[in-house]
């Protein structure tokens, strides 16, 4: 080796290292500015640094476009403010229930300033009972609240700026990217969006956290709508709260009935508070198709849950028409679930358990309607 | 310094390879990569480094464990162990160690590691002549291509973030990587400066990573719905988001204040009054367990609130204001025309929970023990989208048009109510009968084939325009789509939907009205015993075409499942078993034979059609002399003039006799399929 190259080594060497760590400098510095919680930012690897920095410029641009919406809230809201503090002092002066509305107003400030203390969003996110998602219509997942990390064990600085269908189950990938679609809203409720994804989720149903790669799959119901933003960077979003679907939060009260199903969506087992609500007796129901109850306009709504429960476990039926013992009809709406056979003893195998039957809660949304109309022979004996 | 240290421990690790030479090394270096310790640390850290050096470094470690180092190499080892290892190789003692402290480390080795890459390159560039070249070719194979993974993705990154920048003018050179990098900064760095909220309390003490305004309004955004504070005494509305009025069409400011009830559907009240009552603990019966789906029997108390916590979820109706400004009317006066009734309420998803404010904020003004604890509903309201907006894809109906739903034997099991104004029957009149007894003669054929065709087929099959009776007697023109459901689960026909257009009145039977009236006062008759009267046995006639048509499916259902029985049946039993028995046999065939049976169908279906079943008469003869007769008798029996031939009575006892054994057998194949159910 001449000295000439060697010398030139070492230059190429000096002029390498000092670009290095300029870049690494200013990498630093842009994490240093990237709103993290400061214990987070030296985890972070280059990549992910500029990834999330892509992730917030993204989410920054979309609410821009949000600016003049929300300064015509934040006007709404302090006049609502004004008008409060009037509304209670007109009702203090009506003399009735002083205390209580004096009550009442500590209260609203009280739970104002409770809300300041615990944070507002965590009350909303809270209220939520999900979380939400902002996906570009290519897929990159550029926000996710911070509670994701309560429902899926993954935390938002994990996946903000990853691809959405790294993190979802390949079957529902088409789905996914159909309610990303510009287009695909418009047919439906001017670019509404409610469709069942299945996720990964490291945390399992004890409680325990698993690593990345043993994680399991959990059904997220996504509900949102489309928001595009012209000003700046061209962008378009889905917005988006995913909330899973469990049926242990629900409190059943009197317009609802619980029943079993084959998984052809047979009756197998039905509560009495059935015979209250459609007159049907339980035992009547047994051996009935789901499908011979519902109005036939709504087939549809009805199919679509029937596959989503079949391929993905869990399902929201959508409104739906149920059809009432002597004629009628009354808007309902069904959340359901395969219950598979436990096995305990293989908790991670690949192949799942076999369904035993659906579990379904019935909510009944409306009163008969037409009640002097007979449609199906269901309805006549 | 360690510039030094590293140089040397490159060197070492040649020289380790050189000693232990080349297929341990290549497997330790597999394994090295492969194990969870380093797979995890590529995340947090640079990659090339953990690629490379900590193959180096765990390879003859590795080795050591196992092998049992000599005891001169651990002090070979060692000093650029204790540089490199603490920082490169074991994550867990990222764990333990104060991670500022540990940055810190790692980012001020960054560099020197970098060029001890570089170095190192150079250095394997110049043993390339060494005998090592399996082992150098080995090592650097994955190394080049997971640094060209990782440059790859760099580079797709910046590129990204360029396209975030609002630079000055779309330049067409490329912007170097540091540039872009620079005026990301910048742009973060304004931005920074131009929101404040990165600098309020709340930010320094809990960094979101979105201000809380921005978020709050996110999640409204995404909701798409309005936030509702409810006391759950009385039901009075503490707080509702501003978007309320995009929803119900009230401002915020008319509802506060307000009870809710006012609001709710009258018959709902009850409904919002239960979920309002039940504070944390409520009756156990109404909670279902997840698991089995059945109602919790019994649960600790301290479980109902664990595991339901206090949430909420349940439907209601809300008032919605139609008038866009004047709304104080519409609370004033709560009468209003009936009619109106179900516009003026809108469905609205009540997702949230209780929470209870502690007395102590209410201390000063509350002293007696009743508001001690006041909880509230905190929910939010998603508007459900109303039966307007519902899209209803696979079954659109237009006034002019009505939906049926027929069993697979074509009887009627549902009929829309418009179908009422159309036929002058009202539902209950036709439920339960075949549509074939509706049909005029002359469409039976056609109808049929259609019938068959559906059941057989995913896809919707329009008919051609055909004639139906009214209950006048007359006939009204329709055409219908019609479609067959198949249940997502079992991949089974379970009934057929009809979408019917009315096309005009048709033109009514000019030869015999007499008879068809007849016909229409017997359809509504019940068929209970064959053959006691012409009029009867024709509707039993009738009405069996789409009975015969359903175990035709039946049958060809029953033959794909077993073979067996598919060879067996087609042509045995032809002379003691009645002609329907033969053509469905022949159907699961092929297609030849279907439009066989297609046209001898058409024949029996079609009584007075005498061209057409005097040729498809040959083709029968042809096929199945001794059905053939039944066939040719049954056929001018159903001709409205005809009377009735004794053995035809017979072959009629006989159809019905089969017609029930399939039934039956339809109901076996049915419970078959329901073994996942228990």
């Amino acid at each position: 080796m001449t000295p000439e190259r060697e010398r030139r080594r070492i230059m190429s060497c000096e002029a390498a290292r000092a670009r290095r760590r300029a870049e690494s400098q200013v990498l630093i510095d842009m994490s240093q500015l990237l709103p993290l919680p400061s214990s987070l930012r030296p985890q972070l690897d280059k990549p992910s640094i500029i990834r999330l920095t892509i992730s917030y410029l993204r989410i920054h641009t979309l609410l821009s476009g949000f600016a003049d919406r929300q300064r015509r809230d934040e006007e709404g809201e302090r006049e609502t403010r004004e008008r409060r503090g009037a509304g209670a002092r007109e009702r203090r002066e009506e003399g009735d229930r002083e205390r209580r509305d004096a009550g009442d107003r500590e209260l609203g400030e009280g739970r104002e300033e409770q809300k300041k203390e615990m944070g507002e969003t965590d009350l909303y996110l809270r209220i939520l009972g999900g979380f939400v998602v902002v996906v570009t219509t290519e897929g990159d997942m550029i926000y996710l609240s911070d509670n994701i990390r309560e429902y899926m064990g993954l935390t938002q600085v994990e996946l903000m700026g990853h691809s959405i269908y790294d993190f979802t189950h390949p079957c529902d990938h088409k789905e996914i990217r159909d309610n990303l679609d510009l287009t695909a809203g418009q047919s439906g409720c001017g670019g509404l969006r409610d469709f069942l994804m299945r996720m990964k989720c490291t945390v399992t149903h004890k409680g325990r956290t698993v690593n990345l790669r043993s994680a399991g799959w959990r059904v997220l119901q996504c509900r949102g709508c489309l928001k595009v933003c012209v000003s700046g960077p061209s962008l378009t979003c889905v917005l988006f709260t995913c909330q899973p679907l469990s049926l242990t939060h629900t409190l059943l009260h009197t317009h609802t009935f619980t029943s079993h199903h084959s998984m052809d969506m047979r009756f197998t087992y039905c509560d009495q508070r059935v015979t209250g609500l459609l007159s049907y007796r339980p035992e009547e129901l047994l051996g009935v198709s789901v499908y011979d109850l519902c109005h036939t306009l709504d087939l549809h709504t009805l199919t679509k849950s029937h596959l989503n429960l079949c391929s993905k476990g869990q399902s929201v039926s959508g409104v739906y028409r149920v059809l009432v013992r002597g004629g009628g009809y009354m808007w309902a709406e069904t959340h359901s679930a395969v219950v598979s056979k436990p096995r305990p003893s293989q908790p991670h195998q690949s192949k799942p358990s076999p369904p035993l039957f659906v579990a379904c809660v019935t909510y009944i949304l409306s009163g008969v309607e037409e009640p002097t109309q007979l449609l199906s022979l269901g309805q006549m004996n | 310094m360690r510039r030094v240290g590293l140089r040397g421990a490159v060197s070492m690790s040649f020289a380790l390879k050189n000693n232990f030479g080349s297929p341990p090394k290549c497997r330790s270096v597999e394994h090295t990569r492969g194990s969870p310790g380093t797979r995890s640390w590529k995340f947090n850290n640079f990659e090339h480094i953990c690629c490379i050096l900590p193959c180096n470094f765990a390879g003859p470690l590795q080795l050591g464990e196992t092998n049992s180092l000599p005891v001169s190499r651990p002090d070979v080892i060692t000093p650029h162990l204790a540089g490199a290892m603490p920082n490169v190789i074991t994550p867990h003692k990222a764990g333990a160690m104060p991670i500022q402290e540990l940055s810190r480390k790692r980012k001020g080795d960054i560099d020197n590691r970098e060029n001890g890459d570089a170095e190192m390159e150079e250095q394997q560039s110049r043993s390339e002549d060494d005998d090592q070249q399996v082992t150098i070719k080995c090592f650097r194979e994955p190394h080049s291509q997971i640094e060209k993974r990782r440059r790859d993705k760099m580079n797709i990154l910046i590129d990204e973030l360029s396209a975030m920048i609002p630079s000055w003018n779309p330049m067409a050179k490329k912007l170097d990587k540091l540039t872009v990098l620079r005026m990301a900064v910048q742009h973060l760095k304004a931005l920074k400066g131009a929101s404040s909220s990165f600098t309020d309390f709340n930010y320094k003490r809990k960094p979101s990573f979105l201000p809380q305004d921005d978020l709050k309004h996110l999640v409204l955004t995404a909701a798409d719905g309005f936030l509702f504070v409810v006391s759950c005494d009385r039901g009075k509305i503490l707080f509702t988001s501003e978007s309320v009025l995009k929803f119900l069409n009230y401002s915020r400011l008319e509802l506060i204040g307000q009870s809710l009830f006012d609001y709710v559907h009258p018959k709902d009240i009850s409904k919002v009054k239960e979920q309002l009552s039940a504070s944390g603990l409520y009756p156990r019966e109404r909670l279902i367990d997840a698991k089995t789906g059945l109602q919790v029997q019994d649960l600790p108390v301290g479980a109902v609130q664990l595991c339901t916590g206090a949430r909420r979820s349940f439907f209601c109706r809300m008032k919605h204001s139609r008038t866009v400004m004047k709304t104080e009317d519409k609370t004033i006066q709560p009468s209003s025309p009936k009619k109106k009734e179900s516009q003026r309420y809108c469905t609205v998803h009540c997702t949230g929970y209780m929470r209870s404010w502690p007395s102590t904020q209410l201390d000063a003004e509350s002293d007696d023990n009743e508001s001690s604890h006041l909880s509230c509903l905190v929910a939010v309201c998603r508007v459900h989208p109303n039966d307007a907006c519902q899209p209803s894809r696979e079954v659109k109906v237009k006034p002019t048009q009505f939906v049926t739903r027929f069993a697979i034997d074509g009887k009627f099991t549902f009929v829309d109510q418009r179908a009422t104004t159309v036929l002058g029957y009202l539902p209950q009149e036709l439920l339960g009968t075949s549509c074939y007894e509706y049909f005029h003669q002359d469409d039976l054929q056609h109808l049929a084939e259609t019938h068959r065709k559906v059941l057989r087929s995913k896809e919707k099959i329009e008919t051609s325009c055909y004639k139906f009776k009214t209950k006048h007697g007359s006939f009204v023109m329709l055409q219908s789509q019609w479609f067959s459901f198949i249940n997502p689960w079992t991949k089974e026909v379970e009934f057929i939907v009809s979408t019917n257009r009315v096309l005009g009145p048709g033109h009514t039977e000019t030869e015999q009205p007499s008879s068809s009236k007849l016909l229409d006062e017997e359809s509504k008759r019940t068929i209970l015993i064959p053959g006691i009267s012409s009029g009867i046995t024709t509707m039993i006639y009738a009405g069996s075409i789409g009975t015969q048509i359903a175990n035709e499916l039946l049958d060809s259902n029953r033959v794909n499942c077993s073979p067996s029985s598919g060879t067996s049946s087609p042509f045995c039993p032809p002379q003691d078993r009645s002609p329907m028995v033969s053509s469905h046999a022949n159907t699961p065939n092929d297609e030849v034979t279907d439009s066989d049976t297609v046209s001898k169908s058409g024949s029996e279906s079609a009584s007075k059609g005498a061209t057409y079943a005097g040729s498809d008469t040959h083709m029968d003869t042809a096929r199945s002399p001794p059905g053939e007769s039944s066939q040719i008798d049954l056929d001018s029996m159903v001709g409205p003039g005809l009377g009735i031939l004794s053995n035809d009575e017979a072959a009629m006892a006989v159809i019905m006799s089969l017609l029930e054994t399939d039934a039956n057998l339809g109901d076996a194949v049915d419970f078959d399929n329901m073994h996942w159910s228990h």
